[in-house]
């Protein structure tokens, strides 16, 4: 494939998987087993295509839109069907891919309650669809409907095969997101009508800025930043996260977690920062106290809570405030550590839903206090795949965690476009406290491992049996784990793959 | 420059490979697994012997760096995974080797029939990866790679009895208290590389690049003083200095072989080795030395304190092994870089020594503590005499080499008072105050596990050879490696050219200096009393880093004889016939209450650092998340609900419209959600899907 030609390729892998969910749906809901194998085929073409599209990739012009489809779509408002991929997208996207067909693997064995894997299946390929839509599409109008399309299977992924609360907690999610996106889409609307240019292309709008004046760059900022913040989600606009996290099923935990968290961050860097560099550099020290709050408050929440599943959801706000430390740095390390961030954050997390998933399956309970500890002598293998995920999720360097940490510190130091004239103190201050929030994450890692994995197990376990990890879990792990060493020892994988794209993009921000 | 050198990256990479092996194969080999450790580990001993002859027969070389990109930073910056061997790393390479190879022989015996012996073996070879790694650093970066590697091993070694809570607690208390420490590491790391960037540097975490920064002056007094005082809190917490010590002494739950290899003699030292590393850097600021000084001066005398009362004799070794690590500190604070670094060197063989000897003794009689020991010299005659040399060793007995390298600090400190800094005298006086107390808590310890009748209640045994042949080398290193350094040595080549980097040989000065050195130059000068003849280059007046090769002191040889000698009798008489019914060092009135207690630093941190944090300030901000900032987001959405409650009863009874009219208030829509969540949702996903469908055949019609 050419990457400067095969556009087809990057559509085909993009609407497969929709177009599989569609195919789905009309299987007969009693082939159960046969319908979950279509599922990791399905997936397992897209992911194979995206492979496909990864190797040709050039590699040498990752700066660069490649796999090109840009024709007029909805000509009456200027809308364009533009999808192309560059290396800001290309890790994101192959991570959507990989997820997806990881889960699909899963659910071969595992589906919670009430079971119906037709609709659930053909719901995750729609959010495959939607997820994977908003780091290819480079229109305006595209990216807002894709991004609205993720909302709704999972809306109902949360609605039905949800826990207790999953009524509560799928609408919490459905609503909190949609009001966020309303603003972004009045702001995209006025970034419209303000450029003058007749255009929702993002790279168009972004080679214009910064146009229009302060006030509107201020206004339509804040616009976009409450619509990403939420996805994010920064402090204080998190608790739709919790609820929903503690609730999903384990599958679409690791979706949240590993993509739909992610969408936010890239919009702040797709858009946000390249199409309103003025609004970004006045909001920057805001995103940035707000990160490191995030940082600390996320960790402090960790400490107090006593279900796994919701202390591994809050963990997502710490981490995602370093996420965003690197963006309010407003240069080039920051935004390749914002990147590296948001991925390694959605392999690291995405595992530890896994785990969090697989042991609510042996114990039936999330209640740390009653699994009690001793799992390394009753689950062996588990309790060493929850000790490696845990390090890396505290940071530890040699792992993936800690790039995206230690160099969002190292960007926010000095940051870019005059930011360190006027708030190097600040800045400075920043990068301390956002450093003792890493003190607090290895605290309550240590704090779960020692109740889950150490000590003797209780009583009402070692009668039973507990089944330790099965082939279907190894399989569909495998791939993270060995992600988490490689992103750990070999950060050039990313950072080098997105090295010239951040360039490029930096450019706008002028500074 | 010989090929030997460019071999070095071997070093670390094999007890890597080593620990992998055992991972994967070692349950299955006839020795567990050790066997891999003991060929690893003692093939990387071979070469770093190698290495260490090459530099230190050519010595002072010019360091050997090889790097590579490993990535690209952004903003053109590149972050490199290298090496960087000079005489410095040769000798950390040379001791943690050496100690390591003697761990993994002696642990054979020691853990023989442990459940995870493979574990522990795969852990042993895993650490001295971490611990070779940050040694062959070329940048910052990768010495944090190195530095939290092995953290992550001590933590995982510690809590190797993992069933005690106690053990668990005393893993965690050791990675959070480091780990708090590497708060200052990182940001420490990250200013100096920001002033680095500043001077346009590509590579801004290259150690070189920085040190020769650093002593061109080319850096700020404030980024140099920021930034190496952060520094220097890692180092505070790593290596156990005042009041960050506190998770050393609890670090000796781990087996007795790791605390040998990584509690007394290789991690541990890795705060001194990073800072000797950071030299040039830390010799720009007269605070930053005098802070460093301070900090390790306060160390050696209270955490030496701490061992008069201890019957754990593991415990007496760890607070003997802060107040050692105080030492090297303190010499780094008054510029005794050679010093600082030959006291690592032989306190690792010597500390290690007795801590392997300790484990000897409690493999004997079942038991840390002393007071069920006594009597064992006859019983364990090698466990004895090699025990004694280590203890003198320690106590800094003649000719032993603790001697050398202790009085080396004491001269450094002398030398920096002649210079008119007033910490200068501060090391050498309490520094030989704490060879008295250091002295007086090993005679203790001596008489009280060898001397008098036996308390024990097993029949105490000779340990087996693979216990003791370690012990043996150990013993000898424990003599022999002080003589490199010492009047017998040749001045051409010896342990100081030998670390010597050009950088500190030739260019470093102290830039504060000029004025003291030259008021103070021909006092130091025309003394002679002690050792390190020319303190001062004869050009410029300058107070040079080196301090040449060491001479003879007679004064203080007699002072430190004497201070020996009384603190032996003092102990003899209290404790030479068996355990006294009324222990000296537990009725010193108020001093063994705060001793005893620890200063009650373990309860002012659990009482005003743990449990708030913890308890508190987490419940807190979980319930200012869960009623605060979710109560508004629920109040938001309770407000729209009853608007749009009366915006349908409005237009009930007001507007009268049909359902036309309603169809886009919330309340239509609130009443659609709810009923989709209770119908049928295949059908619905299925619509959905067709929906979207439609919506691109839509667009491919509109094209």
């Amino acid at each position: 494939m050419d990457p400067n030609t095969a556009g087809w390729a990057l559509v085909v892998a993009l609407f497969l998987p929709l177009v599989g969910g569609g195919a789905l749906a009309l299987m007969p809901a009693a082939l159960d087993q046969q319908i979950r194998r279509a599922a990791v085929l399905i997936t397992g073409v897209s992911f194979a295509l995206v492979i496909a599209i990864t190797a040709t990739f050039d590699f040498g012009r990752s700066g660069e839109l490649q796999f090109v489809t840009d024709v007029p779509w909805i000509a009456a408002i200027d809308a364009r069907f533009f999808l192309a991929i560059d290396g800001i997208s290309l890790p994101l996207f192959f991570l959507t891919y990989l997820l997806t067909l990881l889960c699909a693997i899963y659910s071969l064995k595992v589906l919670p309650p009430p079971g119906k894997p037709k609709a659930f299946l053909a719901l995750m390929l729609m959010l495959q669809t939607g997820m994977a839509g908003t780091f290819v599409a480079f229109d305006l109008i595209l990216f807002f409907i894709f991004w609205e399309l993720v909302l709704v299977p999972m809306f109902f992924m949360i609605g039905i095969w949800g826990g207790p609360r999953r009524d509560y907690a799928s609408v919490k999610f459905f609503l909190y997101t949609l009001f966020g996106s309303v603003f972004m889409l009045v702001a995209f609307l006025a970034i419209y009508f303000q450029s003058g240019a007749q255009t929702w292309s993002i790279p168009e709008l972004s080679a214009l800025a910064p146009f229009g004046s302060t006030t509107f760059q201020t206004w339509a900022f804040l616009g976009i930043f409450l619509g990403f913040a939420i996805k994010v989600p920064m402090w204080p606009f998190h608790t739709w996260l919790p609820d929903a996290h503690t609730e999903a099923p384990t599958v679409g935990s690791v979706l949240l977690a590993g993509v739909l968290l992610k969408m936010g961050t890239y919009g702040f860097i797709r858009i946000a920062l390249p199409i309103l560099p003025e609004g970004a550099t006045r909001f920057a020290p805001i995103i940035g106290v707000l990160a490191v709050i995030g940082i600390i408050y996320g960790s402090l929440c960790c400490l107090a809570q006593t279900d796994i599943k919701r202390l591994i959801a809050f963990s997502s706000v710490g981490h995602m405030g370093f996420v965003m430390l690197g963006i309010a740095a407003m240069n080039a390390t920051g935004i390749q550590a914002a990147l590296f961030g948001n991925l390694a954050h959605g392999i690291i997390t995405g595992m530890l839903f896994f785990l969090a998933g697989s042991l609510h399956e042996r114990y039936h309970t999330r209640d740390i206090a009653t699994i009690g500890g001793g799992m390394l002598k009753l689950l062996p293998r588990y309790g060493v795949l929850l000790t490696y995920v845990a390090v890396a999720s505290l940071g530890l360097p040699g792992l993936a965690g800690f790039w995206g940490e230690f160099t969002a510190m190292w960007a926010a130091i000095s940051p870019g476009v005059g930011l360190a004239d006027s708030y190097q103190g600040l800045y400075l201050a920043l990068v301390v406290v956002a450093a003792l929030g890493t003190v607090l994450t290895a605290g309550y890692f240590l704090w779960l491992l020692q109740r889950v994995n150490l000590g003797d197990p209780p009583e009402r376990w070692s009668s039973g049996h507990l089944d330790d990890v099965m082939t279907i879990e190894w399989v569909s792990w495998a791939p993270l784990l060995v992600l988490i060493l490689a992103l750990g020892v070999y950060p050039r994988l990313v950072f080098g793959v997105q090295d010239a794209a951040v360039t490029n993009l930096v450019g706008f921000l002028g500074g | 420059m010989g090929t030997v050198l460019e071999y070095a990256w071997l070093v670390p990479v094999l007890p890597l490979v080593s620990a992998a092996l055992i991972a994967v194969f070692g349950k299955r080999l006839p020795w567990h697994g050790s066997e891999i450790g003991i060929a690893a580990v003692g093939l990387a001993m071979l070469l770093s012997i190698a290495i260490a002859w090459q530099t230190f027969v050519t010595s002072p070389v010019e360091p050997l760096e090889l790097a590579y990109d490993w990535a690209p930073l952004g903003g053109g910056t590149v972050l490199e995974l290298g090496m960087l061997v000079d005489g410095l790393t040769a000798m950390m390479f040379l001791l943690v080797t050496v100690v390591s190879l003697m761990v993994h022989i002696y642990s054979r015996e020691y853990m023989h029939g442990e459940v995870r012996f493979t574990y522990f073996y795969a852990m042993l070879s895993f650490f001295t990866f971490s611990m070779l790694l940050l040694v062959i650093a070329n940048n910052l970066v990768q010495a944090i790679l190195g530095w939290e590697l092995v953290g992550l091993s001590s933590y995982l070694l510690i809590g190797f009895y993992w069933e005690d809570k106690s053990n668990q607690d005393a893993g965690n208390k050791a990675f959070l208290t480091t780990k708090f420490g590497d708060v200052g590491l990182i940001v420490g790391a990250i200013v100096l590389a920001a002033g680095m960037l500043e001077l346009g540097s590509t590579t801004p975490f290259n150690l070189l690049e920085l040190n020769q920064a650093a002593a061109d002056g080319q850096l700020g007094q404030g980024t140099i003083v920021l930034g190496i005082l952060l520094i220097f809190l890692g180092c505070m917490s790593k290596s156990g200095q005042f009041p960050l010590h506190v998770w050393l002494p609890d670090a000796m739950a781990g087996p007795t072989p790791v605390s040998a290899l990584i509690h007394a003699a290789t991690m541990v030292t890795a705060g001194v080795f990073l800072l000797a590393r950071l030299f040039p850097v830390l010799a720009q600021s007269q605070t930053a030395m005098a802070v460093v000084a301070i900090v390790g001066v306060i160390t050696l005398f209270f955490g030496g304190l701490l061992a008069l009362v201890q019957d754990d004799i593991k415990k007496v070794l760890a607070y003997s092994t802060v107040s050692q690590l105080g030492y090297m500190i303190a010499a780094l604070g008054v510029g005794g870089y050679t010093a600082s670094i030959f006291h690592l060197f032989t306190h690792g063989f010597f500390k290690a020594l007795l801590f392997l000897g300790s484990g000897s003794l409690i493999h004997a009689v079942h038991s840390n503590n002393m007071s069920d020991m006594g009597g064992l010299r006859k019983a364990m005659p090698h466990t004895f005499w090699t025990f004694v040399i280590g203890s003198l060793a320690l106590a800094g007995f003649p000719l032993t080499a603790g001697f050398f390298s202790k009085d080396e600090i004491l001269i450094a400190g002398d030398i920096w008072a002649g210079a008119g800094f007033a910490t200068g005298n501060l090391v050498y006086w309490v520094g030989l105050a704490a060879a008295f107390v250091t002295s007086f808590y090993m005679a203790r310890a001596v008489f009280l596990i060898f001397f008098g009748e036996t308390r024990s209640h097993h029949a105490p045994h000779e340990s087996g050879r693979w216990m003791l042949a370690p012990l043996m080398v150990l013993a000898v290193l424990s003599i022999v490696s002080g003589y490199i350094f010492s009047p017998f040595w040749t001045a051409e080549q010896n342990f100081e050219t030998w670390t010597a980097t050009p950088i500190i040989d030739e260019e470093a000065t102290f830039p504060f200096a000029d004025h003291g050195a030259e008021a103070a130059g021909s006092a130091v000068q025309g003394e002679g009393v002690l050792a390190a003849a020319p303190t001062l280059a004869a050009e410029g007046g300058e107070l040079t880093i080196l301090h040449g090769a060491p001479t003879w002191h007679p004064d203080l040889l007699l002072i430190v004889l004497a201070v020996f000698g009384l603190a032996v009798v003092l102990a003899w008489r209290s404790y030479g016939h068996g355990l006294p019914e009324r222990d000296p060092t537990l009725h010193m009135g108020g001093l063994s209450t705060a001793l005893v207690n620890k200063y009650w630093l373990d309860d002012i941190g659990y009482r005003y650092i743990v449990v708030p944090v913890r308890d508190r300030w987490s419940a807190w901000a979980t319930w200012t998340s869960n009623v605060l900032i979710d109560g508004a987001v629920g109040g938001v959405g309770r407000a729209t609900k009853a608007l749009a409650v009366a915006t349908y009863d409005v237009d009930q009874r007001v507007i009268d419209g049909g359902v036309n009219g309603v169809a886009f208030s919330a309340a239509w829509w609130s009443e659609r959600l709810r009923r989709l969540q209770s119908g049928d949702v295949q059908r619905y996903a299925g619509a959905l899907v067709a929906g979207v469908v439609v919506l691109v055949l839509a667009v491919a019609l509109a094209r």
